[in-house]
């Protein structure tokens, strides 16, 4: 028998006490929505709920990114040349862009493409094309993955309040 | 005090450190990456071109001297494509309304007639090698000789694919059934072998993942997401079943520094180190949870 999920999500500190700093300031709205649906996917790990669990946490790593890629696409821009940020990319766009331009800055942090298959599972077609128990796996994985970028991106950003600078 | 660099509103020092060193290379390469940048542009916004179709593969080729550069785009589910576009010339600055250089050429077709030409070896697609540099690909759209013949690798020689089961999943059912109940499906996970002894009862390898296309190594700290890892880390049995029938049940992961290692891998870990795992093959016959 593998991990509860509650297990798991009780190992998962930054899942439990996210810190979301990496997100700027201006954008209150985004910190808004990912605190909401933390806390809801903490919930639904809770009630042991796994495919609840697996879409959330597809959701919520989607959110992160767009977040995080938007805040930092002037960074992109500089070591790219251009860049433009697309706020109706796919999932999949986000994680190439991700794992290209910014996953340095984290290199504890893994994205592998099977997230985006995990968090396409909404879909019943692609549960029924899948192996038995898809979820089960799926669902201890992305609140791993998630934990594990949320730690990184914690760790990456030292907010600087203008007070402290003045 | 605002930051006046467009970047977000914190201090971040390895961010801004990164970007000195980006800034280096830029004055190194800048015309080559600025024009490489245009170019992923203009094939991002032909992603979506078409309905009905799906941009599978953009290749610039030609090298990037001149005011003109080429790009080849092939579409899967192309219809009615028995040739190649007319080719379109326009600004890379397209964006911003100017008529300006550098300028693109593009050639358009279909997947299904550019491997009709390849298979043929018809001259017409020659001009397409000289210096080609793949900017995208969908290998999922593509098939081997396509993406051979542009020399786009995506798995190290060797690779194994398969799925983790655990022990509820692998109870009381033969290897033959949960190859039929699992086979259908997309791989979870590859194993590239390190070492095999002689009767094949036991090897060691290296656990990969999908990444960007990609079939990649991962470090300790990558696998420790998966459950694979964690189940054998508690103790509780699991099975790696890999296309073809091989069953093995991991034992344990190691990891080394075994610099011989990179050349089974498309890409090099940093530091040479490697987490192996250790696998003791689970014979067809036998019950896995037995």
């Amino acid at each position: 028998m593998t991990d509860t999920l509650k297990s798991i999500c009780d190992q998962c500190v930054h899942l439990k006490n996210p810190q979301l700093d990496f997100i700027p300031s201006d954008f209150a709205r985004h910190r808004e929505i990912l605190t909401r649906d933390l806390r809801e996917l903490t919930s639904a790990a809770a009630c042991e709920n796994e495919k609840t669990v697996v879409i959330l946490a597809g959701g919520i790593l989607e959110g992160i990114l767009y977040s995080f890629i938007q805040g930092q696409s002037a960074y992109i821009s500089e070591r790219r040349g251009t860049f433009e940020f697309k706020p109706d990319h796919s999932l999949q766009n986000y994680l190439n862009i991700f794992n290209r331009w910014l996953n340095h800055l984290v290199p504890s942090v893994v994205l592998p493409d099977s997230v985006v298959y995990y968090r396409d599972l909404v879909h019943i077609n692609h549960e029924i094309n899948s192996q038995p128990g898809v979820c089960t796996g799926a669902s201890r994985e992305m609140l791993r993955i998630l934990d594990a970028l949320l730690g990184g991106l914690s760790e990456l950003v030292v907010p600087v309040y203008p007070e402290i600078l003045r | 005090m605002p930051r006046s660099d467009g970047l977000s509103p914190f201090q971040c020092s390895k961010i801004d450190n990164m970007a000195d060193v980006a800034r280096l290379n830029l004055s190194e390469k800048g015309a080559e990456a600025r024009l490489r940048s245009l170019m992923e542009d203009v094939i991002e916004f032909h992603k979506g071109v078409y309905p009905q179709s799906r941009l599978a593969l953009a290749v610039w080729f030609g090298g990037s001297d001149g005011s003109v550069q080429n790009l080849l785009e092939l579409y899967s589910g192309l219809p009615g494509q028995g040739s190649f576009t007319d080719p379109v010339r326009f600004s890379l600055l397209w964006k911003t309304g100017s008529q300006n250089p550098p300028f693109v050429e593009v050639s358009a077709g279909s997947v299904e007639y550019f491997l009709q030409l390849l298979a043929s070896g018809d001259q017409a697609v020659r001009r397409f090698f000289h210096k080609p540099d793949v900017l995208y690909f969908d290998k999922e759209l593509l098939s081997d000789p396509i993406l051979k013949s542009f020399n786009i690798v995506t798995e190290p020689p060797g690779l194994l694919k398969g799925w983790y089961v655990d022990a509820d999943q692998a109870k009381a059912r033969t290897v033959r059934d949960l190859l039929s109940s699992w086979g259908g499906s997309k791989p979870q996970l590859g194993l590239v072998k390190t070492w095999e002894s002689p009767d094949f009862e036991n090897c060691r390898g290296l656990i990969h993942f999908e990444i960007n296309q990609r079939w990649l190594p991962l470090s300790l700290a990558g696998l420790r997401n998966f459950t694979f890892f964690n189940d054998l880390q508690a103790g509780k049995p699991g099975f790696f079943l890999f296309r073809g029938g091989s069953f093995y049940q991991p034992l344990k992961f190691e990891e080394k520094t075994e610099p011989a290692y990179s050349n089974l891998v498309l890409q090099r870990s940093s530091d040479d180190r490697y987490p192996e795992v250790y696998l003791r093959s689970v014979r067809p016959s036998e019950k896995p949870a037995a």
